[in-house]
């Protein structure tokens, strides 16, 4: 068995991953993605026993693959401008050819593609999880500015707004950026209807939240984490960014891990980061799932989280075993290690973006 | 920022100063399937998230 990680060697969690499982004695490797480049390319040979080859690596039964961050697509740059339309088009089929395949080989994919791609649809989260039993916020996903309106006109209620994705402004030539955060709006701040018809967004019941949890998924396995800033933002990431907030080990109520590890059934994903907020009286609040989250900041904030020698256990295990990955987790290295050995650059450091980035816009 | 013609994303965007950037990341990356992965020069691997999506492979 290997680990075929569909990443950069040099993804940020790739990177310390894979160290740590080839020192632990695994084998793995990594499939960037796409690309005309040579290790970018890929073979699908159907016949009787049907063969992917990713790059140089082939997949074997009882594999596991992980879906981590792969790259997008690349077709050759010296193809015709004529054809790059087309060329352009049929690497991204025959990249959704192998990542669909994947899961119909006897391999373990963590996520299976399908499920990914559904569950990465907020809409589709939100109404799962509420049939779970998760406490949802009231949303609306809209361009329509009259029902905006209407929704901000709710008795006594707070309504918070964001993107479907995430997005960066640079302004030209210089280093400060803007990042789409979520943040609050009342009614008396809306701007003109044609305003809300420039890009849809997601408005929402605002959570009286006192504190954020951000559960990491792993199999039948949840961990919570609660997230405090001094400063209470209404988002966290850019605060975790500047160090601002501490993670603590935290129970997870039982009805809520129930939720959870029946969204897990029917949404078919066996791993992913979920994001919740607390409120006065304790009760969870669902507010999204990113089946491929980052989480091993975690253990940068909390030594004790281990959640790389967790996840390390976790997909070295069999498929769907209900072992505690803490029976094994001490046969893998810690992320502390990694990053000593990083600080001494005795291990390779993780690398900067290679293609051009449809989250990043720049502004004048 | 003039915010004539802008959408409500970027009106409600967090700022952060180049100062800030530079402090806390140090590097600050932004790969096609992610929103924001940070690493900053203590190497934290914090980050928002949203891997794939329709703009991803």
């Amino acid at each position: 068995m290997k680990l075929i990680v569909l990443a950069p060697e040099d993804d940020n969690h790739t990177a310390p991953i894979k160290w740590a499982l080839e020192k632990a004695g695994h084998r793995v490797v990594c499939w960037a993605g796409l690309s005309w480049t040579e290790n970018g390319q890929a073979s699908l040979i159907m016949k009787e026993d049907d063969t992917l080859l990713l790059g140089g690596h082939s997949v074997d039964p009882g594999d596991v693959v992980w879906i981590r961050r792969p790259e997008l697509p690349e077709h050759n740059p010296k193809v015709s401008e004529a054809d790059k339309k087309f060329a352009s088009l049929e690497y991204r089929s025959f990249y959704h050819s192998i990542a669909y395949i994947l899961e119909t080989l006897p391999v373990w994919v963590i996520n299976r593609y399908s499920a990914a791609r559904v569950m990465i649809q907020k809409a589709v989260q939100l109404r799962l999880a509420r049939q779970c039993g998760l406490k949802t916020p009231a949303t609306l996903m809209s361009n329509h500015p009259a029902t905006v309106r209407e929704f901000f006109a709710r008795e006594n209620s707070r309504t918070i707004c964001k993107g479907f994705t995430p997005h960066v402004w640079q302004k030209e030539g210089q280093m400060s950026v803007a990042i789409t955060e979520t943040f609050e709006l009342t009614r008396d701040q809306l701007p003109n209807d044609e305003v809300l018809t420039y890009a849809p967004a997601i408005y929402q019941e605002r959570v009286p939240k006192e504190y954020d949890v951000r559960m990491v998924l792993m199999g039948n396995q949840i961990y919570s984490y609660a997230l405090r800033n001094a400063k209470q933002a209404l988002d966290w990431r850019q605060d975790a960014g500047l160090g601002h907030v501490t993670a603590e080990l935290v129970p997870t109520p039982p009805d809520v891990e129930k939720g959870v590890l029946e969204f897990a059934r029917r949404s078919g994903l066996c791993f992913g980061s979920l994001d919740f907020g607390v409120d006065a009286k304790g009760q969870w609040w669902y507010l999204e799932i990113n089946e491929q989250g980052q989480f091993l900041w975690i253990d940068q904030f909390n030594r004790d989280a281990r959640l790389l020698e967790k996840f390390c256990a976790f997909v070295t295990q069999p498929q769907g075993s209900t072992v505690p990955v803490e029976a094994r987790q001490d046969l893998f290295p810690s992320l502390l290690e990694y990053e000593e050995l990083l600080k001494n650059e005795q291990v390779a450091p993780v690398g900067r973006p290679r293609q051009e980035d449809p989250f990043l816009s720049l502004e004048a | 920022m003039n915010t004539d013609n802008r959408v409500l994303g970027r009106v409600g965007a967090r700022e952060l100063s180049e100062q800030e950037v530079d402090a806390v990341q140090g590097a600050f990356i932004v790969r096609h399937t992610t929103t924001l992965c940070f690493i900053d020069k203590k190497q934290q691997l914090v980050s928002g998230d949203q891997s794939i999506g329709e703009c991803g492979p």
